[in-house]
């Protein structure tokens, strides 16, 4: 199990999850190293590599999270495990571990077997990709400036 | 015969086909290509790789993901395989799963080389020369 089940059923009894995370938390989030491997395949065109990857990497993000809840709604297992994997594909990729690794669990969950998990777990998917949102916006700002 | 003749003495194709429906591998790989002198050809799923595969063969090697929407990486390296005109592209399959059997079943499948995720960019980098560079010796050899 990738989390406590004692914060999945907080999550699922309160339906909030703080949003301030500290900022040790918030590094946990994103693994930099792996971001920053990024650079010495930088293009000759003057263009930032990993601001390219990390543009890109939120767009479709918030596609797949998005697809998943519609997935989850619909009760469409097929299309929930598709979008799951994808997103824990590049969120790896990326160095967004918590983001892969709540995928990797949606990935193999049936939601009609198990709602409320399912429920919990996209709650903590969603606070964690905020918090890799402001991460990479820092990061993105730091290599723009 | 005239235009068998011609495709082998035509210069070898730069092209590379790469289907992943993730756009950040898609943009990785197309850098690696580009900075590889290779000429990168997108598909944004496995439909689509297949389509294209469907009406073209000049390719120098083919990257495709595993997972994918409509027909998956396994199901175009059997397709790819069992066409006389595509069966020498070497394919390298990408995949987010951590399975020894996945990989056996990839070889088997006919795949040249197998990555699995997450990968370094360096082992991205040097898994991609390979692959070209094992098409380059295939047809010296040839």
């Amino acid at each position: 199990m990738l989390f406590e089940q004692a914060i999945i059923d907080e999550a699922v009894e309160t339906k909030f999850l703080p949003f301030a995370p500290t900022l040790s938390i918030a590094c946990d989030a994103i693994d930099l190293k792996v971001l920053n491997a990024f650079e010495g395949l930088q293009a000759d065109d003057g263009s930032d590599l990993v601001v390219e990857l990390i543009d890109l990497y939120l767009q479709d993000a918030s596609e797949r999270i998005e697809s998943i809840k519609l997935s989850v709604a619909r009760a469409d297992r097929k299309s929930l495990t598709l979008s799951a994997h994808t997103l824990k594909g590049s969120s790896s990729s990326l160095g967004a571990r918590h983001v892969a690794e709540i995928s990797a669990t949606l990935e193999q969950l049936d939601p009609v077997e198990c709602p409320h998990r399912v429920d919990a777990l996209l709650e903590l998917l969603s606070y964690e990709f905020a918090k890799v949102k402001g991460l990479f916006a820092v990061e993105r700002q730091k290599r723009l400036a | 015969m005239e235009t068998f003749r011609k495709n082998l003495t035509a210069a070898p194709s730069r092209r590379v086909l790469i289907a992943d429906d993730d756009p950040v591998m898609r943009h990785l790989i197309t850098t690696i290509v580009k900075q590889q002198q290779h000429d990168p050809v997108l598909a944004n799923d496995g439909r689509e790789a297949y389509r294209i595969l469907q009406s073209d063969s000049q390719f120098a090697a083919a990257i495709l993901d595993m997972t994918m929407p409509f027909l998956e990486g396994l199901d175009l390296i059997r397709y790819m395989r069992s066409e006389n005109r595509l069966m020498r592209i070497p394919i390298m399959l990408i995949t987010a799963e951590q399975d020894i059997n996945l990989m056996a079943s990839s070889f088997s499948a006919g795949a040249t080389a197998f990555l699995p995720k997450p990968f370094t960019p360096e082992q991205l980098q040097s898994a991609i020369r390979m692959l070209l560079g094992n098409r380059n010796a295939t047809r010296r050899a040839a």
